[in-house]
C-alpha cells in the first residue's frame, strides 16, 4: 500500500515546485508560455495527488482523514483544487503563489510522517463524517486562497505592478473566495451538527474545536457582510482575509497539535 | 424626518450592527474558549447538562470564570434578533429583492438554529452515562411515567478485538404502553419526539452469586431471591453489593462496581415474624443467626449481568434546529447558483 503513495507524493511535490518556479519566471520574465507550462504542471501534480488519494480511499474503505498525515494530505489536495479552479477560471497565475507556498509547506511537513492508514473509529463510520470533512477542507482551502489574494492585494497596492491583476479584480476574487469558503463551511457545520446529534445526542458541543469552528463561521459571516461597507472594502478586507486565515490555521492545526481536544492530530 | 420608531427599526435592521455584534461575539467566544480550556474543573461537565441546568448548578456559582457566558448569549441573541429584523425587512420588499432569496434563507436558518438552541437548553434535559442492565426498567426521571427497557444487549468486536458496535435493543415505555422499540447502535440512536438515546459504552457487573446448598445443589442468589429453608422460615435477599464497605457509622455502602468485597443484605423470617436481618459478607462465614436456624450454603461463583451506558437527551428545539439546517443548506445552494448567475450576466472579473 505504501509502495505507490510515496512516489506519487514526490511526483506531485516535484510538479508543484517546478510550477512555482515557472509562475515566478513567468511573472518576472513576462513569458506567457511559462505560465501555461506551470499550469500544466500544477494540474499534473494534482492528478498525481488525486490518484494517490483515490487509492488510499479505496484501500481504507473510507475517506482517510483521521490523522495528521491524512488531513494535511487532504488539505493540500483541496488547496491545489481551489488554486486550479481560480487559475483555470480567471487565469490568476502568480496571484496564487501564496497558496502554492502554503501547499508546499504542507507537503514538506508530511513527508517524514507515517502514511499508514489508521483504523476507523466506529462513530466516524458515516457518510456525514465524509461530507463534514470534505466541506470543511474546501472551506479552509478557499480561506487560504482568500489569504493569498489578500496578501497580494496589499502587495499590489504598494507595488502597482502591471504584471499582477488589478486591485479591483483582486478584491472581487478575494470576495468570491470568502463567499464560497463561507458557504462550504456553513454546509460543513450543518453536516457536523447532524452527525453530532446522532452520534452523541447533542448537536453543539462545548469543546474547544467546536467553539473555534463556530468562531471561524462567525468571523467569515461578519466578513460576508463587511464587503458591503465601503470602509472595509479593499485594504480592510485584505487584512481581514489574512487575520481570518490565522483563525483557520489555529482551528485546524493549533488546536489539534497544541491543545487537548476531541479532534487530536497525531 | 424619521420617527423614533423608524430609527429603532433601522438600527435593528442595520448591516453595521450585524458586523459589530458578530465581531464582538467572535472576540468574546475566543476569550471564552480559552477560559473553558484553562478551567476544566468548572466547565468539564458542560456537555452533560443543558445550559440552563448547568448554569443553575455550577455556572452561577463561579462567576469569576463564567461571566462572559451570559454576555455571549446576549450578543448571540441580539445577532439573531438583528438577523430576524433584516429578514422581515427583506420580506417587506420581496418583490424587488427576491434575487437575494439564498442569502435570506441562510439568515432564516441562523435564526431558527439559534431559537432551537435556546429552546433545547431551556426546556430539555440530559442524562449522561445512564447504566441500564439487560431486562431492567430505567425510569427517565425528568419525564415522569416514561421508562427505557434494555431488552437485549450485544457488543460487536472486530477480528483484532477492537469494539465495532453496540447493539441495544431498546423499548421506550410510557407506563405499560410501548411507544417505540428500536435497536440503538453507534450512529443509529433511538429517537422519539426530541428524545435521543445514544449508546456510549458498556460493561458487566456482578448481580449476585451462585451458591451451593447441601442436598439442593446450586442456587442463584441475587436481589429479590427467596430461599426456602425447609424449616418453615424463608430467607430473602434484599440487596447485593459487589464491593461493600462498612462506614464509621456502622452503615454498609457500595464502594465501587467492581467485584472486590461482595456482601448481601439478608432477611430471615417465619410466617409469624422476622427472625433476623443483616449483612452477609461473602468472603466470611455465614452469620451465626442463619447457621443456628439450620441454613447451610457457600458461594460458588458470581453471576454477572451486562449493562449498557447510554446518553439520554431530550431536546425540544431539535425540530427548529433541523428546519434551520435545511434552510441553511437550501440557502447556500441558492446563493452559490445566484452568485454565478450574476457573474455570468456581467459581474465577472476580467483577468489576464
Amino acid at each position: 500500500m505504501i509502495s505507490y503513495q510515496i512516489p506519487l507524493l514526490y511526483l506531485a511535490l516535484a510538479c508543484y515546485l517546478l510550477a512555482g518556479a515557472g509562475y515566478l519566471a513567468a511573472f518576472f520574465g513576462r513569458r506567457r508560455k511559462l505560465a501555461f507550462g506551470a499550469r500544466i504542471l500544477v494540474v499534473t501534480g494534482w492528478l498525481s495527488q488525486t490518484l494517490c488519494l483515490g487509492l488510499r480511499w479505496q484501500a481504507a474503505g473510507f475517506l482517510p482523514v483521521t490523522n495528521l498525515f491524512s488531513t494535511q494530505f487532504f488539505f493540500s489536495w483541496a488547496l491545489v483544487s481551489t488554486y486550479i479552479y481560480f487559475d483555470l477560471r480567471y487565469r490568476i497565475g502568480a496571484a496564487g503563489l501564496f497558496v502554492m507556498f502554503v501547499n508546499l509547506l504542507l507537503i514538506f511537513s508530511i513527508l517524514p510522517r507515517d502514511p499508514k492508514l489508521p483504523v476507523l473509529i466506529p462513530s466516524l463510520d458515516t457518510p456525514l463524517f465524509t461530507l463534514h470533512i470534505i466541506f470543511s477542507f474546501t472551506g479552509y482551502a478557499m480561506f487560504a486562497m482568500a489569504f493569498s489574494l489578500g496578501a497580494l492585494y496589499l502587495w499590489q497596492r504598494r507595488a502597482d505592478s502591471a504584471r499582477l491583476p488589478s486591485l479591483t479584480d483582486l478584491r472581487k476574487l478575494n470576495e468570491e473566495a470568502i463567499l464560497i469558503g463561507f458557504l462550504c463551511f456553513t454546509v460543513c457545520m450543518v453536516f457536523g451538527g447532524i452527525w453530532a446529534w446522532i452520534a452523541w445526542g447533542t448537536w453543539f458541543s462545548w469543546n474547544i474545536k467546536s467553539l473555534w469552528s463556530f468562531i471561524v463561521w462567525l468571523f467569515y459571516a461578519g466578513m460576508c457582510h463587511a464587503k458591503f461597507v465601503r470602509r472595509w472594502q479593499g485594504t480592510g478586507y485584505a487584512l481581514l482575509s489574512i487575520a481570518g486565515f490565522g483563525v483557520v490555521l489555529f482551528t485546524y492545526l493549533g488546536i489539534g497539535l497544541l491543545l487537548e481536544s476531541n479532534h487530536p492530530l497525531e | 424626518m424619521q420617527t423614533a420608531g423608524q430609527r429603532l427599526w433601522n438600527l435593528c435592521c442595520s448591516l453595521k450592527l450585524a458586523i459589530v455584534l458578530a465581531s464582538l461575539a467572535t472576540l468574546l467566544a475566543i476569550f471564552g474558549s480559552l477560559v473553558i480550556y484553562a478551567h476544566p474543573t468548572v466547565f468539564g461537565d458542560l456537555d452533560q447538562h443543558t445550559l440552563a441546568t448547568w448554569w443553575r448548578q455550577t455556572g452561577s456559582r463561579q462567576l469569576e470564570q463564567t461571566w462572559w457566558m451570559p454576555l455571549l448569549g446576549l450578543l448571540a441573541l441580539l445577532l439573531a434578533v438583528n438577523t430576524f429584523c433584516c429578514l422581515l425587512e427583506w420580506l417587506r420588499h420581496l418583490r424587488h429583492r427576491w434575487r437575494k432569496l439564498g442569502e435570506y434563507l441562510i439568515h432564516a436558518g441562523f435564526v431558527l438554529v439559534s431559537l432551537g438552541f435556546l429552546v433545547g437548553h431551556l426546556y430539555g434535559f440530559r442524562i449522561d452515562r445512564a447504566q441500564v442492565f439487560e431486562g431492567e426498567l430505567f425510569p427517565i426521571s425528568p419525564w415522569p411515567g416514561h421508562y427505557l427497557r434494555l431488552e437485549r444487549f450485544e457488543p460487536r468486536f472486530g477480528e483484532q478485538g477492537q469494539p465495532l458496535d453496540m447493539y441495544n435493543d431498546l423499548s421506550l415505555l410510557r407506563g405499560e404502553e410501548r411507544l417505540v422499540r428500536q435497536v440503538a447502535r453507534i450512529n443509529h440512536p433511538l429517537q422519539y419526539a426530541g428524545l435521543v438515546v445514544v449508546p456510549l459504552s458498556f460493561g458487566r457487573q456482578a448481580q449476585g452469586f451462585r451458591v451451593f446448598q447441601p442436598g439442593k445443589g446450586n442456587l442463584l442468589l441475587r436481589r429479590g431471591s427467596r430461599l426456602e429453608t425447609g424449616t418453615g422460615a424463608v430467607l430473602h435477599v434484599e440487596a447485593f453489593l459487589p464491593d461493600a464497605v462498612k462506614g464509621a457509622d456502622g452503615r454498609v455502602r457500595q464502594r465501587s462496581g467492581r467485584l472486590e468485597d461482595p456482601a448481601m443484605l439478608l432477611r430471615l423470617e417465619r410466617p409469624d415474624g422476622e427472625i433476623w436481618r443483616g449483612w452477609y459478607w461473602l468472603r466470611s462465614p455465614l452469620p451465626y443467626p442463619l447457621v443456628s436456624a439450620g441454613i447451610r450454603f457457600w458461594p460458588v461463583e458470581p453471576i454477572f449481568a451486562s449493562y449498557s451506558l447510554l446518553t439520554i437527551n431530550y431536546d425540544p428545539g431539535i425540530n427548529l434546529a433541523l428546519t434551520g439546517a435545511v434552510l441553511l443548506l437550501a440557502g447556500t445552494a441558492l446563493t452559490l447558483v445566484s452568485y454565478y448567475r450574476k457573474r455570468r450576466i456581467g459581474d465577472h472579473p476580467l483577468l489576464d
